[in-house]
């Protein structure tokens, strides 16, 4: 029994000379920030930063020139998304139509569609976010009742979808609808580009815990969707949401959103540290690094053109798990003035609040560990 | 994996299945078969009669000898004879193992008096290879004024040899005994936790408590998985120090941190694994505890979890938080640019 081989990291490019070339182009546009700023930075959106990235070259790395992209290889792309990561760059506002948008469309979409939105992706000008919870469709997402109906002019959709990061900055929504009336759980989903300046749809910003807006309600009145908007065959929206998942749970986004207050603890260690101190940073490093090659190994056989879905919930949860726990080990180590203004105070303080949404977002810990529960024939 | 890996992984696997621990082997009987398969030959090239092998195989070998919890030396045997080679040390017949550490010291006349503990079946040995102050030294058993036996929890042997001003054989490089010695009982710990996961599914979907298999309960699933995530970091930990082994001069950064993680890995495996079995894998007779207990043990040998963390948290600490990401970066694209190349 062997739940996860390793599958080596070796790149047909010169990785240290596209780290080289990403460090270059942080040094000069990476704008400057405090250690709270770095943290957890793929939800940080800045329009500035993302047009800037796109203009070197690093968003939509991977596609086909034809459609704005860079035809580069997918592990060129997961090294320079693990320098961005781990400088704390803010990559929230491109991150969802680099990661998703354009992937989804370059698989299931039209030639039309693919010409008519990623090129414009590519350039970080047209940004997108996911619409799948509901209120009512969290977890089981298989649940979602927002509906489409056939119409002359196209579809017309009604419901509420929640939880919606970015959806206040974003163009498009990728929304899962239920098209076929009685359709039940996986069956009669579809999933269509909604255009959120259309009439009939309403954004609502969520404040979260600490004050900041990632989040929205987006209400959809007789949103009419012309059919041109819907992506991939109707009714094949559950095939289509689930098929992309091993790309999103492996990258190096679900270990390193708590890197920048591990390196600020270094950096308050590096005189005169304790033995506990030494050890901790051993330890927390181990794991930072046993991490960094399962995700790697993940992303090699992604790029081998294997579907690695046992994998990458191991990796999700694993990493999560870190990130999460990471701040709360440091709280434990020393006493921290949290309300000083310290840079390893402030990002502590901020980790302590958000890390428990890192094992809630794109997947749960409990539906991961039951994802892997059935991987090992539990289930 | 290449042909000559899986051929080895194949052979290995049958051989260790006979001879797994479950059925009580005395070591006679274990290191006569270990022999007559030249396996502790596995590192030595083949014009020295070697098999020719690299960590990666290294690897292969001992995860598997620590999923059927092989009660031998085999992964001490195969450093041993790599460092008898590499020091071009006259090679002999019998067993030669290493030892994590002595203490003591050596004189001008390159002799030693000190204790050298821990060595695994130090009563079978001809032989022990152990560091001491950043240089190698081979002793003989029969030159140790006492030798002590001794077992670790698993009921391994861990002997001691006490010596009074005894002739060594000294090489002045370090030789990496420990630092192989960590790896060794990372990819044991790493076969044990993936033995250990087999065999609480198996007992999950065989056991039945109110009316079906404890299985399909949701609590019991989710304590598996995580035992699975477990045994996936210490595989994949383990693996990837054995391939910085085989790609980088120096790979010490790379088994520290594999083996800090598979002592992790160890300890909530043991946990998980008991927890599953219930009363059942409690007892002597069940083949649960032959691995539990090796995990247990492994966990502290050749590198326990605050002595190696510390002194992986001093490295990075010396490279400082500027550099640490680069630090890490820099290794792995060296080993990515050498199995480019091979």
């Amino acid at each position: 029994m062997q739940t996860f081989s390793i599958r080596s990291f070796s790149t047909p490019f010169d990785a240290a000379a596209t780290r080289a070339s990403i460090r270059a182009f942080l040094s000069e546009h990476q704008p400057p920030g405090r250690a709270d700023d770095r943290c957890n930075s793929w939800a940080v959106p800045d329009k500035a930063f993302s047009q800037a990235l796109a203009r070197a070259g690093y968003v939509g790395m991977v596609w086909p020139k034809k459609y704005g992209g860079g035809e580069k290889h997918p592990l060129e792309r997961y090294v320079v998304l693990e320098e961005l990561l781990a400088a704390g760059a803010p990559v929230g506002m491109h991150w969802i139509a680099d990661r998703q948008g354009g992937p989804l469309l370059l698989r299931y979409g039209t030639k039309e569609q693919c010409e008519h939105f990623m090129p414009a992706m590519a350039r970080a000008e047209l940004f997108t976010c996911i619409g799948m919870s509901e209120p009512g469709s969290g977890s089981d997402l298989a649940s979602v009742r927002t509906r489409g109906k056939r119409d002359k002019n196209g579809w017309v959709i009604n419901g509420q979808k929640v939880w919606t990061t970015n959806a206040h900055n974003a163009h498009y929504m990728i929304a899962l609808v239920r098209t076929v009336e009685g359709s039940e759980r996986q069956e009669g989903l579809t999933q269509f580009l909604i255009d959120l300046s259309l009439p009939g749809v309403t954004v609502r910003p969520i404040i979260d815990l600490v004050g900041g807006h990632d989040f929205n309600e987006v209400f959809l009145e007789d949103v009419i969707v012309p059919d041109d908007m819907r992506v991939g065959e109707e009714g094949h929206g559950w095939k289509q949401v689930t098929a992309e998942l091993s790309l999103e749970r492996s990258g190096p986004e679900r270990y390193l959103s708590s890197l920048a207050l591990l390196l600020e603890f270094i950096r308050v260690n590096s005189k005169s540290p304790s033995s506990q101190s030494k050890s901790l940073i051993g330890k927390l490093t181990a794991e930072l690094w046993t991490l960094r090659q399962m995700s790697m190994s993940t992303a090699a056989k992604l790029a081998d053109g294997e579907d690695p879905a046992l994998e990458a919930a191991i990796v999700k949860d694993l990493g999560n798990s870190f990130e999460q726990e990471l701040p709360r080990v440091l709280q434990a180590s020393a006493d921290c003035d949290l309300s000083s203004d310290t840079d390893f105070a402030r990002a502590l303080a901020l980790l302590l609040q958000v890390s428990p949404s890192f094992s809630l977002r794109g997947g749960t810990r409990e539906i991961l560990r039951g994802i892997i529960a059935r991987g090992l024939g539990l289930r | 994996m290449s042909e000559n890996q899986q051929l080895l992984a194949d052979t290995s696997e049958r051989l260790f299945a006979d001879l797994e621990v479950v059925g009580e082997p005395s070591f006679d009987q274990i290191w006569a078969q270990v022999e007559h398969m030249q396996l502790s030959g596995l590192l030595l090239p083949e014009e020295a009669g070697g098999f020719g092998g690299d960590w990666e195989d290294f690897f292969t070998v001992v995860r598997l000898a620590g999923f059927f919890g092989i009660a031998a030396p085999l992964g001490e045997a195969i450093i041993a004879r790599y460092a008898t080679h590499k020091s071009s040390w006259s090679s002999k017949d019998g067993l030669h193992v290493i030892a994590p550490s002595a203490s003591g010291e050596l004189d001008e006349k390159n002799c030693y008096t000190g204790e050298v503990r821990q060595i695994p079946w130090g009563r079978n040995a001809e032989t022990v290879i152990v560091e001491l102050n950043n240089c190698t030294m081979r002793l003989k058993k029969s030159d140790a004024a006492t030798v002590e036996e001794g077992l670790n929890p698993a009921g391994e042997a861990r002997d001691s040899f006490i010596f009074d001003s005894a002739p060594a054989e000294i090489t002045q490089d370090k030789g990496c005994i420990s630092s192989f010695g960590a790896l060794l009982r990372t990819a044991q710990i790493a076969g044990a936790l993936d033995r250990t996961l087999g065999l609480s599914i198996e007992h999950a979907n065989d056991r039945q408590q109110f009316g079906r298999p404890i299985a399909k309960f949701q609590a019991v699933q989710q304590n598996l998985a995580i035992l699975a995530e477990e045994a996936a970091a210490a595989n994949s930990a383990g693996r990837a120090a054995a391939l910085a082994a085989i790609c980088l001069d120096d790979a010490e950064f790379e088994i520290k941190a594999a083996k800090i993680r598979a002592n992790m890995a160890a300890g909530a495996g043991t946990t998980i694994g008991h927890q599953t079995h219930g009363a059942i894998g409690f007892t002597k007779e069940h083949r649960l505890q032959h691995f539990t207990r090796r995990l247990i043990s492994w966990r502290s040998e050749f590198g326990g979890d605050a002595s190696v963390a510390e002194r992986l948290g001093c490295e990075v600490l010396e490279h400082g938080a500027e550099n640490f990401w680069a630090h890490l970066t820099m290794r792995s694209d060296q080993i990515g640019d050498k199995c480019n190349t091979q």
